[in-house]
């Protein structure tokens, strides 16, 4: 349980369930984009929460430019911790990127996960025409791109402490926190380099662990068509469109994304696996 | 139904104000937007209200705002001074700055922004960014320079040592008369050979030590070692030469100094440190090597060499450390060697996680310190 891994990565257990749930936290954020959906959780599952190296309060310093150059480093990470902790029967929970990060994770350990639970999954943003939309063009990635050096540039306050004043959590009240979405701005430009360049439609197909894709209304980051590709090519997967708008169903649906999460948990996994298993 | 739902009246202040103002909930729906920001961006109040905030941004800009402005928002219940382009409705881009804060109003989470147009800071901000770009590239352009001319000067330095050990193998050779005997003015000749094959030897390797360095590519063995016994052993192999040149020296190391140094690697740079001083050193002049611990420091050891040589001009000191450099005095004729060895030994003393720094007054002598971890 002294693994070096556990603090690089931020590792934080809690629940009194003993099968584990390892969220995964996507791109420009970290571990707590998970705290409205977690507690309804934690009754039953051990839940297992962490940050990528280079995001959140991970090491800085254990940060490798050619391992997190690719999506694979991260998964890395999710394989990591799973070992640190022993983790048997893992329901993965990712978040976007992690989503694919999930799909690397499991094809290269399919023993270690029960299910995947994958919310607003896209695995390739650039449109590649004429056959897969994926929504954007690389001019829109250089967009992003430079939005996020102009909010990392010095006098923006953007990286800076902030005092908390979240009404809805009034026991947070006053306290000095960093930036949740702060991340070093050479981390958090290769990780969205790594994210919205990566191309991952090919690993779809090799995936043997039941999973559960959770297609948000109006996702202009994954759009629909995106998450009908995703069900397509990922067999034994379930495809759940959510009223929930937007990209963050988690964190701004938090009702509706438990409840769609739980129904689905509460399917038999054996059907699902059997999927898999006649292939 | 969203009209019911959230619509704030807007104080006709607002749409007054200098700057955009916009309210929207959660799921993005915009809920209000004052006169200024309709106008900056060309739109009636209907194109806008009730439809999703992502319209009047940027498509960049979105993606910034689904991973990074509504979670900021979302866990922090505020977001400060964060830069977005917005599109208006002819598709020129609108850079602001947004000021928001998230609350709850009337049974509904609600975001208010204040979005202040950027026209002149945007452009400095341009400028700046585009400098640090061009200062980067020209740093990666640079380091790809040096770690080609190490990689080509290993290169060479082995090429050129291959045929410089046949040149000396078969001299040898030949003075040990397996081809004949040889009259003693071939045998001078031959010694004249040997010695200048030696001597590009020693330069070829230094260039290869250097080269090796700058690529990264030498490992540091650090152990606890007695600066004493260091200096004990070295001096052996440079007092001929001092001996030669008719030169004092003292020895000033207390026994139980101990510094946390890779043993090959101190002795190379004493040894280069003391070949030095013997060099620049006029005959009858001495030499003084002292060990301390450094004042105010207890974690440093200090090994000094000091010499009464011919000394270096005070703006000249650091380039001695650059690689091929030698510094002419007119107190000295030029002085064999490649420039490289105190390039080298400051290159070890750094790898080591100590420092090799340098004193010196023309005309009186030079002091060379090595700066080590205490052992």
């Amino acid at each position: 349980m002294d693994s070096p891994v556990l603090s690089r990565n931020n590792v934080k257990v809690f629940g009194r369930g003993t099968q584990p749930m390892l969220f995964a936290h996507g791109f420009g954020c970290d571990q707590n984009m998970w705290r409205f959906v977690t507690p309804a959780f934690a009754d039953d599952y051990r839940i297992v929460l962490f940050d990528y190296v280079g995001s959140g309060k991970s090491e800085l310093a254990a940060y490798d430019l050619e391992r997190y150059a690719t999506l694979n480093g991260y998964a890395s990470d999710v394989l990591d911790v799973s070992h640190a902790l022993e983790l048997q029967n893992v329901i993965f929970v990712g978040h976007s990127v992690s989503s694919m990060v999930g799909v690397l994770a499991a094809n290269r350990e399919p023993g270690l996960f029960e299910r995947l639970i994958l919310i607003g999954p896209s695995p390739r943003y650039i449109n590649d025409a004429p056959a897969y939309v994926g929504g954007f063009e690389r001019s829109d990635i250089e967009g992003l791109l430079e939005t996020m050096e102009k909010n990392y540039i010095g006098w923006a306050n953007f990286l800076a402490p902030v005092i908390m004043k979240n009404p809805d959590h009034p026991e947070l009240t006053s306290e000095l926190v960093t930036s949740f979405c702060s991340t070093d701005p050479v981390v958090a430009r290769r990780f969205a380099e790594a994210t919205f360049f990566a191309d991952n439609r090919s690993d779809l197909a090799a995936v043997e662990v039941p999973s559960l894709i959770m297609q948000c209304s109006d996702d202009m980051i994954a759009p629909a068509a995106v998450g009908e590709y995703v069900s397509r090519e990922l067999r034994g997967s379930t495809l759940r469109h959510l009223r929930a708008t937007g990209h963050c169903p988690h964190m701004s649906h938090p009702k509706e994304t438990v409840a769609v999460m739980r129904e689905y948990l509460r399917s038999p996994v054996d059907g699902a696996q059997s999927v898999a298993r006649i292939r | 139904m969203r009209a019911d739902r959230c619509r704030p009246a807007l104080d006709p202040l607002l749409d007054l104000a200098p700057c955009g103002f916009i309210s929207f909930l959660d799921d993005g729906c915009v809920c209000a937007a004052n006169r200024t920001l309709l106008e900056m961006l060309g739109y009636s109040p209907d194109e806008v209200l009730d439809k999703h905030i992502e319209l009047i941004l940027a498509v960049g800009s979105r993606i910034f705002y689904q991973t990074h402005f509504f979670p900021l928002l979302r866990l922090h219940g505020r977001a400060d001074e964060i830069f977005l382009l917005l599109r208006s409705k002819s598709g020129e881009d609108v850079a602001v700055l947004a000021n928001a804060i998230r609350r709850e109003r009337r049974g509904e989470w609600m975001t208010d922004a204040v979005l202040l147009r950027l026209v002149e800071r945007r452009k400095f901000e341009d400028a700046l960014l585009d400098a640090k770009h061009v200062a980067e590239q020209a740093v990666a352009a640079a380091e790809d320079a040096n770690r080609a001319k190490s990689d080509f000067l290993a290169m060479m330095s082995h090429e050129l040592r291959t045929p410089l050990n046949a040149i000396g193998g078969y001299v040898q050779l030949l003075e040990m008369g397996v081809h004949g005997p040889i009259t003693p003015a071939q045998a001078e000749a031959l010694g004249r050979v040997t010695r200048s094959q030696q001597h590009l030897l020693r330069l070829i390797n230094d260039i290869l030590n250097l080269a090796r360095i700058e690529s990264g590519r030498i490992d540091y063995d650090l152990q606890t070692i007695s600066l004493n016994d260091i200096v004990m052993a070295t001096l052996p192999m440079i007092e001929p030469q001092i001996a030669v040149k008719g030169l004092r020296y003292d020895v000033d190391v207390p026994l139980g100094l101990k510094a946390a140094a890779d043993r090959e690697k101190l002795e190379q740079i004493l040894l280069n440190l003391l070949s030095n001083a013997t060099k620049f050193t006029h005959e009858g002049g001495s030499l003084h090597i002292e060990g301390a611990l450094v004042p105010d420091r207890e974690d440093l050891v200090e090994l000094r060499v000091g010499d009464t040589g011919v000394g270096i001009p005070g703006d000249r000191l650091e380039l001695v450390f650059a690689p091929f450099v030698q510094v002419e005095s007119s107190h000295a004729a030029r002085v064999e060697g490649t420039g490289l060895g105190l390039s080298i030994s400051r290159d070890l003393a750094r790898g080591m996680g100590g420092d090799l720094t340098a004193e010196s007054t023309l005309g009186v002598g030079s002091t060379f310190t090595i700066r080590l971890r205490r052992g």
